[in-house]
């Protein structure tokens, strides 16, 4: 064996052992393919699978999507259907609040006359009460006055018939004595001639003077007025010297407003008819008066 | 390396078995070199030499 043969030998051992050793190396570090082929297609398979069922969940989705859409087009449809009646509900209630403000502006305007009415009425009540309390002294003192001058006329009385029984009596004693003269002078032969009495006789008295009228001026002014009935009531009565059928005038400043003739007369107060209505209406404060 | 005897006078000389050892041992190597990558091939693949 030739020493190049022996040479060729070695190397070829060698070589081959190292590139067994880089071969072994090789398939033991190499990937397994396979195993990431299959790997990869279960993979695909899953998320082939995935993508199926991601469709489908897709499709009902899309169909619950588009029957929730309906539905909600529906509500939308009622619900803009309900916005229109309740905007006119709306409308039609702001209208009955600016009715019913209104009707509280009035209702609170009304309050307040009706309480400077009561006011009014409240003072006249203490007016009255005070000339209810003038009167009853007056009344006292009338009272008074009144005892006294039954008592003086009782003793006048008595007087009186103290006189009469007098007058009686002058009276007789006067015929006795003209029968006496009657007789003497009848003795003497002379006439008898009538002595006429000193007491002249006193006229009858003239028939009392009827009593005109006078011209009383009674002021007052309009307390309550009713329009619809034509009525009106004024702050004098029958304390005042009011009475049923009087006309009073109505005026205002300077104009004349109507006629009231009255029909029925209390203490305080008198209501009457409103008579030649014009073109003022009378109003409560207007002022009254029996003449113009 | 030990001298080659050398045939003299036309007899054979016994051939030294070392080279051949040697030749033996990459020849070894070589085979299990193969039927470790056979053996590796058919158990990630399930065959020796590919195909469908």
């Amino acid at each position: 064996m030739s020493t190049l043969t022996k040479i060729l030998i070695v190397l070829l051992t060698i070589s081959s052992i190292f590139l067994c050793g880089i071969v072994v190396t090789y398939v033991a570090n190499a990937d397994n393919y396979k195993k990431l082929y299959e790997d990869e297609r279960q993979a695909k398979q899953l998320a082939v699978t995935r993508r199926d069922a991601a469709d489908k969940q897709l499709e009902q989705s899309k169909k619950q999507y588009e029957q929730q859409e309906d539905k909600l087009n529906k509500q939308i449809t009622a619900l803009k259907a309900d916005v229109t009646t309740l905007g006119g509900q709306l409308a039609s209630v702001k209208r009955e609040n600016a009715e019913l403000l209104q009707r509280v502006t009035d209702m609170a305007s009304v309050v307040e006359s009706a309480s400077q009415t009561a006011k009014q009425q409240t003072q006249l009540f203490k007016d009255a009460q005070e000339q209810l309390k003038q009167l009853e002294a007056r009344q006292t003192r009338q009272g008074k006055e009144l005892d006294e001058t039954v008592a003086e006329l009782i003793a006048k009385t008595a007087i009186i018939e103290t006189l009469e029984s007098d007058k009686k009596r002058l009276e007789e004693e006067k015929y006795a004595l003209q029968s006496e003269l009657d007789k003497f002078l009848r003795q003497r032969g002379k006439e008898v001639s009538f002595v006429p009495t000193v007491t002249p006789e006193v006229a009858p008295a003239p028939p009392p003077i009827p009593s005109v009228p006078r011209e009383i001026g009674l002021k007052a002014v309009i307390t309550a007025v009713d329009l619809k009935h034509a009525i009106a009531e004024i702050s004098i009565g029958a304390a005042h010297g009011v009475k049923e059928g009087m006309k009073f005038f109505v005026t205002r400043g300077s104009q004349f407003v109507c006629e009231i003739v009255i029909f029925s007369v209390d203490a305080e107060t008198s209501v009457g008819d409103l008579k030649r209505m014009d073109q003022l209406q009378p109003k409560v404060g207007d002022n009254v008066s029996t003449n113009l | 390396m030990s001298p080659e005897p050398r045939s003299r006078g036309g007899n054979m000389a016994a051939p030294s078995n070392l080279y051949t050892v040697i030749l033996a041992l990459a020849l070894a190597a070589v085979a299990a070199v193969a039927i470790f990558v056979a053996y590796k091939c058919y158990v990630q693949y399930d065959t020796i030499f590919g195909g469908v």
